[in-house]
C-alpha cells in the first residue's frame, strides 16, 4: 500500500510537471493543483511523511554551507583593513554592487577611483561606473577582435609562403604612406591658397571636462576629412591658448602629431585676424538662412558640444560682436523629425566641404543623420514652388511693380518665421 | 472558460467596492475609465493574468465615448475658441488641456513577452531541478526567474529551500544575487525566522550589503521582534557615506518603533531623516496622526503641529488617506471639539463651509524686493545679457519704464494675439485692448519689431488703433520678450498685473534658489491672468487672478489644509483645489 501511494505522489508530480511545461494560463492550471490536491488528501497521502523527511533533512543544509565558505572569506579580508575608512567602504560597495550585476567594471585603476571619490552624488558615482563598465566591454571585445584577427592572417601568411612567386607589377604597390603625402601636400598648398574655415574654440567655460573631449573628438575628425578632400579648406584654431583644457587635450590626443599638423592655431581671435565684413558665424539660432556657399566668406564653426542644453551661446556671441549669422537651410531641403538642428563639428565640416566643392545642397546636406529627418523635401513640388514664384514675378513685372512684389514675399516667408518663432 | 468568468466577476465586484472607497459620490459615468486605468497601471503580466479579455473591451469603448463627448465639446466651441474657464494653476488643468487638444497620451502597455513558467507545488530534489531547468529558455538566470515566480504566485517557501539546497549542492556556493531574491520572497511571505536568518548569513559573508538587500532587511526585520536589528542597518548604511539611507528606510524602522511603543524613538528618527533632507513619505505621516488618536498628550500634538508646519514650510500637499487621518485626529481630541470638513475655497478666497477668508497671496513688501532683484540678475541678464537680448535694449527699455510707469496690466501682445489662428492676430489684440482700457487702466503692450511691418495679420489700421490706446515697447527679433513681461510688471508695483498663456517655467528655472522659485510662483499665480474666452467682437473675458494662498494655515482655532485627490492628476506647477477645513465648535 505505500508503496503503491509513493508511485502514485510520482505519478501525479509528473504529470503536474508536464503541464506546467507544456504550460498554458495561469488560471487553468491553478483548477488542475486543485483537483490534484484533494485527490492527494482523499488517500490520506499526507500521513506518509517519508519523502517529505529526507528533503526537510537537507532544507536548511545549505546555509550552514554558507556560514562556513563566509567565514573564511572574512578571513582573509581582515587583513587589508587597514586604510582609510571611506576609501575602503567605495571598495567594499563596488565590490557587492558587482555581484548584483550592475554595471561595474572589474578593474579600476587609481585616477578613475580618485575621480570616482571626487563625485558628489551617487546618482553620478553610478552613472561614472556604468561608463567604466562599458568601457571596459567594449576593450575586452576589441581585443578579442584583434586576437582573431592576429590567428587568421597568421594562417594566411602561411599559406602565402607556401606560394611564394614575384609577382609581375607595372607599379610598385601602393602604400598608404605615399597617400599620406599626397593629402599633405594638398593641404600644405590650401594653407597658402586655400579659403579659411574657422573653429571658435572660446567655448571653454561653457563646457565640462567631458564635453571637451568630445569636443576635441569630432575636430579630429574634422581634421581628418579635410585632409582627405579634393580641395582642402584653411584650418583655423581661433582663440586656442596654449596649456588651456583644449591645448591638452589636444596634445594628449595627438601626441607629437599635434606640431606638424598641417591647421593655423593661434590665440587670437578672429575678428583680430579677419576683416569683419567677411565673416560669417554659422550657428542653428541665426535668423538668416543660408542660400548659398560664398567662397570669399569667412565661416566660423563654434566648437561648442553643448550637452548641458544651454541655447543660443553662440548667436550670442555673434550678437556681442555684431556679426553676420546664418545656419543651413535644414527646413528648406530636409523633412525634419527628430533631434535638434545642431550638427557636429565633423558634420558641419562635410557639409561646408561638399558645398564648396559641387555648391549643390542636397549632396552637401547627405551628412545630416539619417535618423533625425525623413528624406528630402519632394524635388518637384520645391521646383514648381520657385517656378510659380518666377511666374507671378514676370507677370507683375509686365505690370511694372515686380520689385515691390519680391520685396513683399520675403518679408512674408521672414514674418513666417518669425511667427513660428514665438508662437 | 467558467472558471474564467468567475474570477473576473469577482475582480469586477473587488474594484467596485474599492472604488467606493476612492471617491464618495461615484460619477459613474466615469467609473469603468477608471476600471481601464487600474488595469493599465497595473503590470501587463498580472493584467493579462487576471483577465485582459473581459475588461479591455468594455474600458475602450468607455473611453472611446468619452473622447466623443470631448469632440462634441470640442464642435460646439467653433464659433468662439476656449473651452471653459479654468485656472490655469489648478489641479488637473494641464491634463483638461491635453484632452481639449487631443494630445492625451496613449496608454502604455509593455510588448514584452513573458515566460510563463510556473513554480512547482512541492520542494524538489537537485535532479528535478535540472531537469526543470533544461526546459527553461528565459533571459534571466533561471533561479533567480523561478524566486522571482514563487513570489508572484505565493509559494511555500519551503520550494524555494529545497532550489537553494540544489544550487549549494551543484556550486558549492549560492550566489549573491539568488541570496537576493530568496530575502524577497521571505520578506514579502514574512518569514520572521528565515529573514534573521539571512541577516546573520548576509552580514557573515558580506562586508557590506548594497541597496537592495539593505532595503529588503531593514522591511523584513522592522515587522519582527528582531526589529531593533532594523535600525542597526539602518546606522550601517549611514556611516558607509557612500549610500545614503533612502526615506522608505525611514519610514520602515520608524513603523517597527511606533508598533513597539518606542515613541521617543520614532520621533528621534523622524528628526533625523528630516535632517539628512529627505521628503518622508505620505504613509509615514499618515502614521503618526493614526497613533496620535490614541496617545493624548502635549509632546504628541507639538510634534504633530511641527509637522503639519512642515508642510506648510515646503509647499508640499499632503494625500487624501493623510488628510483624512488628520482629520480623525483633531476629531479624536477631546478636550478642544474639532471639527473638520471637506470643502473648496470661494474664487474670493472665502472657505465654503466656514466662510473665513483665507491668507493672501500677496507678497510683503521685502519678498517682492528680493524677487525683483532677482528676477533682473537671473532672468534678464543671466550669464550673459546678448543670450536673451542685448545691453543697449535692455537700457532702452530701463529708461522706458522707468518713464511710462507705473502700468496696471502688461500685455504679451504676441502672446495674445497668437491665441487662436482662426482669427487675425491684431484684431485679437485690439479687442484686448480696448476691453481693458475702457476700464481706465494704464496699458503695455509688449511686442516685437516685425509687428509694426503691416502685413495681413498685423494690420497698420489696427496697430496704430491700439497705440493711442496703450503704451508699446517692441523688443528685437531676434530677443526673448518674455523676461520683459516679467521686469516691466515687477517694476510697475504690486497691483501691476501680465497677461499671458505662457507658463514661464523655462524663467522660473533660470532662477537657482529654490525658496525665489517659490516667491517667483506665488507672485505669478497672484499676478497673472489669462484670457479664457474670447468670441471676436463680442466677448472677451479673462480669467480671474487667485487671491488666496493653497497652502497648508492656520489661525490657531481653525485649520485649512489642501490636499491631492486619490484620482486627480496634479503637475508641478498646480495646486490643489480639494481642502479640509477644520474648526473648533
Amino acid at each position: 500500500m505505500r508503496i503503491l501511494s509513493v508511485c502514485l505522489v510520482n505519478v501525479i508530480r509528473r504529470s503536474f510537471f508536464q503541464l506546467t511545461a507544456q504550460s498554458g494560463t495561469f488560471l487553468i492550471l491553478r483548477s488542475k493543483v486543485n483537483t490534484c490536491r484533494t485527490f492527494v488528501l482523499s488517500t490520506c497521502l499526507n500521513k506518509n511523511s517519508l519523502p517529505d523527511a529526507t528533503e526537510k533533512l537537507n532544507l536548511d543544509g545549505w546555509k550552514d554551507l554558507m556560514r562556513t565558505t563566509s567565514q573564511e572569506e572574512t578571513s582573509e579580508k581582515d587583513s587589508d583593513a587597514e586604510e582609510d575608512p571611506n576609501l575602503t567602504a567605495t571598495k567594499e560597495l563596488i565590490e557587492v554592487l558587482r555581484l548584483t550585476t550592475k554595471l561595474v567594471p572589474e578593474n579600476i585603476s587609481e585616477e578613475q577611483f580618485q575621480n570616482l571619490l571626487e563625485l558628489p552624488t551617487k546618482t553620478s558615482k553610478k552613472k561614472y561606473l556604468a561608463f567604466l563598465f562599458k568601457r571596459e566591454l567594449k576593450k575586452k571585445a576589441e581585443k578579442e577582435k584583434k586576437e582573431k584577427k592576429k590567428e587568421s592572417s597568421r594562417e594566411t601568411c602561411v599559406e602565402k609562403n607556401s606560394s611564394n612567386k614575384p609577382e609581375n607589377r607595372l607599379i610598385k604597390s601602393f602604400w598608404s604612406k605615399s597617400e599620406d603625402i599626397v593629402h599633405s601636400w594638398r593641404v600644405a598648398q590650401s594653407m597658402i591658397f586655400g579659403q579659411p574655415l574657422v573653429f571658435d574654440m572660446s567655448y571653454e567655460n561653457e563646457m565640462s571636462q567631458k564635453e571637451i573631449k568630445y569636443t576635441v573628438k569630432q575636430m579630429m575628425e574634422c581634421e581628418a576629412f579635410n585632409r582627405r578632400a579634393k580641395d582642402p579648406f584653411h584650418f583655423h584654431y581661433c582663440s586656442l591658448t596654449t596649456d588651456s583644457p583644449y591645448h591638452k587635450e589636444f596634445v594628449k590626443r595627438y601626441g607629437e602629431a599635434w606640431d606638424k599638423l598641417l591647421v593655423t592655431v593661434s590665440e587670437k581671435a578672429y575678428v583680430e585676424i579677419f576683416p569683419r565684413d567677411q565673416i560669417v558665424y554659422l550657428t542653428a539660432d541665426s535668423p538668416n538662412e543660408m542660400k548659398k556657399f560664398e567662397n570669399d566668406k569667412i565661416y566660423i564653426i563654434g566648437c561648442l558640444v553643448d550637452g548641458a542644453g544651454k541655447p543660443g551661446i553662440s548667436f550670442a556671441r555673434a550678437k556681442r560682436l555684431n556679426l553676420a549669422t546664418a545656419r543651413l537651410p535644414l527646413d528648406r531641403y530636409l523633412d525634419w523629425q527628430i533631434g535638434g538642428k545642431n550638427l557636429t563639428l565633423n558634420q558641419m565640416a562635410c557639409i561646408l566641404l561638399a558645398l564648396k566643392d559641387t555648391g549643390d545642397w542636397k549632396e552637401a546636406l547627405k551628412f545630416v543623420p539619417q535618423r533625425k529627418h525623413s528624406g528630402f523635401v519632394g524635388t518637384s513640388l520645391t521646383e514648381t514652388g520657385i517656378g510659380m514664384k518666377t511666374k507671378t514675378n514676370r507677370i507683375t513685372a509686365s505690370q511694372g511693380v515686380s520689385h515691390f512684389a519680391a520685396k513683399s514675399s520675403n518679408r512674408q516667408t521672414k514674418i513666417k518665421w518669425w511667427e513660428d518663432v514665438s508662437s | 472558460m467558467q472558471f474564467f468568468h468567475q474570477t473576473s466577476s469577482c475582480f469586477l465586484q473587488t474594484l467596485v467596492k474599492k472604488y467606493r472607497v476612492f471617491s464618495p459620490m461615484p460619477r459613474f459615468q466615469e467609473l469603468p475609465i477608471n476600471f481601464g486605468r487600474a488595469i493599465f497601471a497595473t503590470s501587463y503580466r498580472s493584467a493579462e493574468r487576471e483577465d485582459s479579455k473581459v475588461h479591455e473591451p468594455g474600458s475602450s469603448t468607455w473611453y472611446s465615448r468619452k473622447r466623443d463627448e470631448n469632440k462634441r465639446k470640442e464642435r460646439t466651441r467653433k464659433d468662439g475658441f476656449l473651452p471653459q474657464a479654468y485656472n490655469m494653476f489648478a489641479a488637473g488643468a494641464a491634463k483638461k488641456r491635453s484632452v481639449i487638444s487631443g494630445e492625451e497620451e496613449q496608454p502604455v502597455i509593455s510588448t514584452k513577452k513573458e515566460v510563463h513558467f510556473p513554480p512547482p507545488e512541492n520542494p524538489l530534489s537537485l535532479e528535478e531541478w535540472e531537469e526543470l531547468k533544461g526546459k527553461y529558455d528565459g533571459y534571466q538566470i533561471f533561479e533567480v526567474f523561478m524566486l522571482l515566480q514563487m513570489i508572484d504566485y505565493n509559494r511555500s517557501i519551503d520550494v524555494a529551500k529545497s532550489l537553494l539546497a540544489a544550487v549549494a549542492k551543484r556550486d558549492g556556493d549560492i550566489h549573491y544575487k539568488i541570496l537576493l531574491q530568496y530575502l524577497h520572497l521571505c520578506v514579502s511571505q514574512q518569514q520572521t525566522k528565515e529573514i534573521y536568518d539571512m541577516f546573520d548569513i548576509m552580514r557573515m559573508k558580506f562586508k557590506t550589503l548594497e541597496k537592495s538587500a539593505s532595503t529588503l532587511l531593514i522591511k523584513g526585520l522592522s515587522n519582527s521582534p528582531h526589529w531593533r536589528d532594523a535600525l542597526t542597518v539602518l546606522q550601517q548604511i549611514k556611516k558607509q557615506k557612500v549610500m545614503t539611507p533612502t526615506s522608505r528606510n525611514y519610514r520602515d524602522c520608524i513603523k517597527a518603533a511606533i508598533m513597539n511603543q518606542e515613541i521617543n524613538l520614532a520621533w528621534k528618527l523622524f528628526h533625523e531623516l528630516l535632517a539628512e533632507g529627505l521628503t518622508p513619505t505620505m504613509d509615514t505621516l499618515q502614521l503618526f496622526f493614526d497613533t496620535g488618536k490614541s496617545v493624548q498628550n502635549d509632546h504628541w500634538t507639538n510634534e504633530l503641529i511641527y509637522i503639519l508646519r512642515y508642510l506648510r514650510d515646503n509647499q508640499i500637499y499632503p494625500g487624501e488617506d493623510l488628510v483624512h487621518s488628520i482629520k480623525q485626529w483633531f476629531e479624536s481630541d477631546p478636550g478642544e471639539k474639532w471639527q473638520g470638513n471637506i470643502t473648496t475655497i470661494k474664487k474670493s478666497g472665502q472657505c465654503l463651509s466656514c466662510n473665513q477668508t483665507l491668507e493672501s497671496l500677496q507678497l510683503t513688501p521685502e519678498e517682492y524686493n528680493i524677487l525683483k532683484e532677482k528676477i533682473m540678475k537671473d532672468v534678464i541678464e543671466g550669464a550673459d545679457t546678448f543670450r536673451k537680448t542685448t545691453p543697449e535694449e535692455l537700457e532702452q527699455f530701463r529708461k522706458f519704464v522707468d518713464r511710462h510707469s507705473p502700468f496696471d496690466i502688461v500685455i504679451d501682445g504676441l502672446n495674445v494675439a497668437k491665441t487662436s489662428v482662426r482669427f487675425n492676430s491684431s484684431e485679437i489684440l485690439l479687442e484686448v485692448v480696448d476691453c481693458l482700457a475702457q476700464q481706465n487702466l494704464r496699458l503695455l503692450v509688449l511686442g516685437r519689431k516685425h509687428m509694426l511691418s503691416g502685413t495681413s495679420q498685423w494690420k497698420k489700421k489696427n496697430m496704430a488703433a491700439m497705440s493711442r490706446k496703450a503704451t508699446f515697447f517692441f523688443t528685437e527679433n531676434e530677443s526673448e520678450d518674455d523676461p520683459f513681461l516679467i521686469y516691466a510688471a515687477l517694476h510697475s508695483g504690486r497691483h501691476c498685473k501680465f497677461i499671458t498663456r505662457d507658463l514661464l517655467r523655462d524663467h522660473k528655472a533660470c532662477v537657482s534658489d529654490s525658496l525665489i522659485q517659490h516667491l517667483f510662483f506665488k507672485w505669478q499665480r497672484s499676478h497673472q491672468m489669462v484670457l479664457s474666452v474670447y468670441v471676436p467682437k463680442e466677448i472677451v473675458r479673462f480669467e480671474p487672478v487667485m487671491t488666496y494662498d493653497t497652502i497648508v494655515q492656520t489661525t490657531g482655532d481653525s485649520w485649512h489644509i489642501p490636499y491631492d485627490e486619490r484620482l486627480e492628476e496634479r503637475t508641478s506647477y498646480e495646486v490643489p483645489t480639494k481642502w479640509l477645513c477644520l474648526r473648533k465648535k
